[in-house]
């Protein structure tokens, strides 16, 4: 049986009384896309907070590659590369000189980090205005720009806290160029994403957390076949179970149904 | 709350009486909200006590001028007034220049999203960013000089209180027109250096005074004849205008007191207006970038250079190293801060009394060192908040595999070569403008220094994991450190002062300074140990703080 790439026990983690995660099992074999959703405030980002070193849990073990992560932090890190909720870019950096910083942090010497940096820039068409500090591009370069960063070391596993969220459809399509180019080499891929139908285009396996416990887990086809066993209600109403996007069974997973009784009526 | 408009129709400002109020609230809520951490509770008690410290100088201040300024009116010398406000604009002015640990700007362009008139944007400006201890204890010093003046001259209050509201307004005015022009100015690389450029020139000619001096002295010239041409040009410029303007009033000249006040607010309205030019330009979106201007970019794709290669330093190391003075060099206020010591000593230098060779200004033998201890005293604000500056990019530490030791290791390597840069310049510039310091005294500086500055590492990696705060390495002004780190940066500069002023008397007790040398070094000695016991904890402690350190440094807003 393979090591799996991502695994965790009991995972928790509280705030005071608050419970943000609640005992997740899961488990990520290497080479998956995995797709890691739930609605706001679910535990996504707070457990791959975790996963990546940037939280310590309050209970459980996690283990990336089959290395514990609380006593192996380094030696994980070293295959791991991690886009976060605030990409963790130096913004009075250029492109380049952060690229080169990452290269070398990770290990890369001189001339390798240099030469990895010309090409990232290059396939993220950064490579226009090397003289610009970070703080002065715009949302989707900053993406592509940490994505870029994530990757220099040639990362075994790749995790990604929305790297979708306010990208444009071209920055979005050269993104998503490079997370499939990873996976076809072998590499493991960890992402929380609310845009579910790039979910649903590029991720092979799913789990949904809601309110810090983990829901489903498992490929498309699995969660399809579950939500089919589940009573149908009247949001589901008519479609065809064979068909159901993710966005329906998500929404059947989490219930997320909206009161359209409500109305604004000041809301112009 | 206005009723919603119908469709279409355009609604009217809201009340700009009530966007202050909200505001207002607004950081009251957010002062409010911060006393729920024990962090925040512990800042807001620092503060009480740097607070309780400013009300005592402008306190003892103003029990001093208000005895003064009765002592001259009533003996009939209103004359001299102008000795006591010289003073009190130059610290006014001077303070939050040199002090930026407890000034702060507001920072108001996230408020320009809402519909904020330009007279509520500008207010807002002028009150938060004048909460500053140099305007605390500059006002309570003006009241103070009311006090004195009322007390002498009943008959003479209203115009004082005119007249010195009139002069408090005028330092408000220029002190935010000062920072927000030196703000702009260094915003921009070009800018930045012509700045560096006029200072340098500025201190260029300054070497000419001494041997101009000396000449004038060969040559007869009565340097009184300068210091009354100093007297009769400082009757034009604002402290001189108060105080003619009070003198006026009490000798019952209204005609000259009326003529100075009116001088007086023409300073004033410049001053306003010079702030109100540069708000209008923040309030019209104007924003300052490092970057290269697009129309110079290349487009040619370059080769990326390869980083730094430091002899006995891993890769990791000098990858932060270079991050580190990367991040320096492009930080005009931080370069300003830097060469303030070079700034003092000219003023020192300027201020001396030639009568007194044994006074800081004309004793290169006391210089140096004070130029030495200034220069750490301005690295506090680096040394004591190591990841201040880092914003989002704290968060690659804790994800990249690199261990916390060997960050702040790095940190620590960088500020420690800004330090020696510093002193090597404080050294030039003694030796240019004071004379060479003797070599005994050197050494003991430097070895003093090497004493000093791993306390100050020790204590200032340990406050930067638990007392974090995010600053801006591009904003003038607003680098005021947390008050836990005001006070403990304080504490070990008070000790480590008298510690080596112990040590230096003991030495010249004993006849001989290079004794000094040879105890602080073996003081080093202690603190280098002190400085790797600390180091020896940091990954752990940094592990167990991580939370609080990213979300505060990696904070938006």
């Amino acid at each position: 049986m393979d090591t799996p790439a991502i695994s965790t026990t009991n995972l928790t983690r509280r705030f005071g009384d608050f419970v943000a995660v609640d005992s997740i099992n899961l488990r990520v074999t290497p080479g998956q896309f995995f797709g890691f959703l739930g609605p706001n405030g679910a535990g996504k980002s707070t457990t791959i907070k975790m996963l990546t070193g940037l939280l310590a849990p309050s209970a459980g073990r996690m283990e990336i590659l089959g290395l514990d992560l609380a006593s192996h932090s380094l030696e994980v890190k070293q295959h791991i590369g991690v886009v976060p909720e605030g990409m963790a870019l130096f913004g009075r950096l250029t492109g380049p000189e952060y690229l080169n910083f990452a290269g070398r942090m990770y290990g890369l010497n001189r001339e390798t980090a240099a030469k990895r940096t010309t090409e990232l820039l290059e396939f993220m068409q950064l490579d226009r205005e090397p003289g610009k500090l970070i703080t002065d591009y715009s949302h989707g370069m900053q993406k592509k720009l940490a994505l870029a960063a994530a990757v220099i070391h040639g990362p075994k596993i790749l995790f990604l806290d929305e790297p979708f969220e306010g990208v444009d459809a071209i920055a979005s399509g050269t993104l998503k160029a490079m997370l499939q180019r990873m996976i076809l080499r072998g590499a493991t891929i960890f992402l929380t994403s609310h845009v579910l139908e790039i979910v649903e285009r590029l991720c092979s396996h799913l789990a949904i957390i809601h309110q810090g416990k983990l829901v489903a887990q498992g490929s498309l086809e699995e969660l399809r076949s579950g939500v089919q066993a589940m009573p149908a209600d009247q949001h589901l109403a008519g479609a065809q179970p064979e068909k159901l996007t993710l966005e329906e069974i998500f929404l059947r997973i989490v219930g997320g149904a909206r009161s359209e009784d409500q109305e604004l009526s000041w809301l112009t | 709350m206005a009723d919603v408009a119908p469709t279409g129709v355009p609604l009217a400002l809201p009340d700009a009486g009530m966007q202050l109020r909200t505001i207002a609230l607004l950081r009251w809520q957010i002062f409010k909200n911060s006393l729920r951490t024990m962090r925040g509770r512990l800042e807001a008690v620092s503060w009480i006590f740097v607070g309780f410290w400013f009300v005592a100088l402008g306190l003892g201040g103003a029990f001093g001028i208000a005895v003064g300024s009765w002592w001259m009116v009533s003996h009939n010398r209103s004359d001299l007034l102008a000795a006591l406000f010289w003073p009190i604009f130059i610290f006014w002015i001077c303070f939050p220049l040199v002090a930026t640990a407890f000034t702060e700007v507001f920072d108001s362009s996230n408020l320009l999203r809402y519909p904020l008139r330009y007279s509520s944007f500008f207010l807002v400006n002028l009150i938060y960013g004048s909460l500053d201890g140099g305007t605390v204890v500059g006002l309570l010093w003006l009241i103070g000089a009311v006090l004195g003046i009322s007390i002498a001259q009943p008959s003479s209050t209203p115009w004082a209180v005119l007249a010195l509201a009139i002069f408090g307004a005028a330092n408000i005015f220029l002190v935010r027109a000062l920072f927000s022009w030196i703000e702009r100015w260094l915003a921009q690389r070009k800018t930045r250096e012509i700045m560096g450029i006029i200072f340098f020139l500025i201190i260029i000619g300054f070497q000419f005074i001494g041997p101009l001096t000396q000449r004038a002295h060969r040559q007869h010239f009565q340097l009184p004849a300068y210091i009354s041409q100093a007297i009769l040009i400082q009757k034009f410029l604002p402290p001189g205008l108060v105080a003619g303007a009070l003198g006026g009033s009490v000798r019952a000249d209204w005609l000259s007191a009326a003529g100075s006040l009116l001088l007086l607010s023409a300073y004033a309205g410049v001053f306003c207006l010079l702030f109100h030019i540069r708000l209008r330009g923040l309030y019209a979106g104007e924003s300052f970038s490092e970057s290269v201007s697009r129309e110079k970019v290349s487009m040619e794709k370059a080769e990326t250079q390869s980083g730094w290669a430091l002899p006995g330093l891993s890769g990791q190391l000098a990858a932060i190293m270079e991050k580190e003075a990367r991040y320096l060099s492009r930080s005009g206020p931080m370069l300003f801060a830097l060469i303030m010591p070079i700034v003092v000593l000219l003023l020192f230098h300027m201020g001396g009394n030639p009568n007194r060779p044994n006074a800081v200004a004309h004793n290169p033998n006391l210089a140096f060192p004070i130029g030495a201890a200034y220069c750490l005293l301005l690295l506090t604000n680096l040394i004591y908040n190591n990841f201040g500056a880092d914003g989002m990019g704290v968060q690659f530490f804790f994800v990249a595999p690199v261990k916390m030791r060997s960050v702040i290791i790095a940190k620590n390597l960088i500020h420690g070569g800004v330090l020696a840069l510093e002193m090597c310049l404080v050294f030039a510039a003694t030796y240019f403008m004071y004379g060479s310091p003797a070599p005994a005294v050197v050494s003991a500086t430097f070895v003093g220094v090497l004493f000093a500055i791993p306390l100050d590492f020790a204590v200032g990696n340990l406050l930067s994991l638990y007392s974090p705060k995010k600053y801006d390495y591009g904003a003038f002004g607003r680098q005021r450190a947390p008050g836990l780190t005001v006070l403990a940066s304080f504490g070990v500069q008070a000790v480590t002062i008298g510690i080596a002023i112990v040590v230096v008397l003991v030495a010249r007790h004993y006849g001989s300074l290079w004794l000094a040398t040879i105890v602080f070094a073996a003081l080093a000695l202690a603190a280098w140990a002190l400085y790797q016991a600390v180091l020896g904890r940091i990954d752990g402690i940094a592990l167990s703080k991580r939370e609080s350190l990213i979300a505060t440094i990696a904070k938006t807003g």
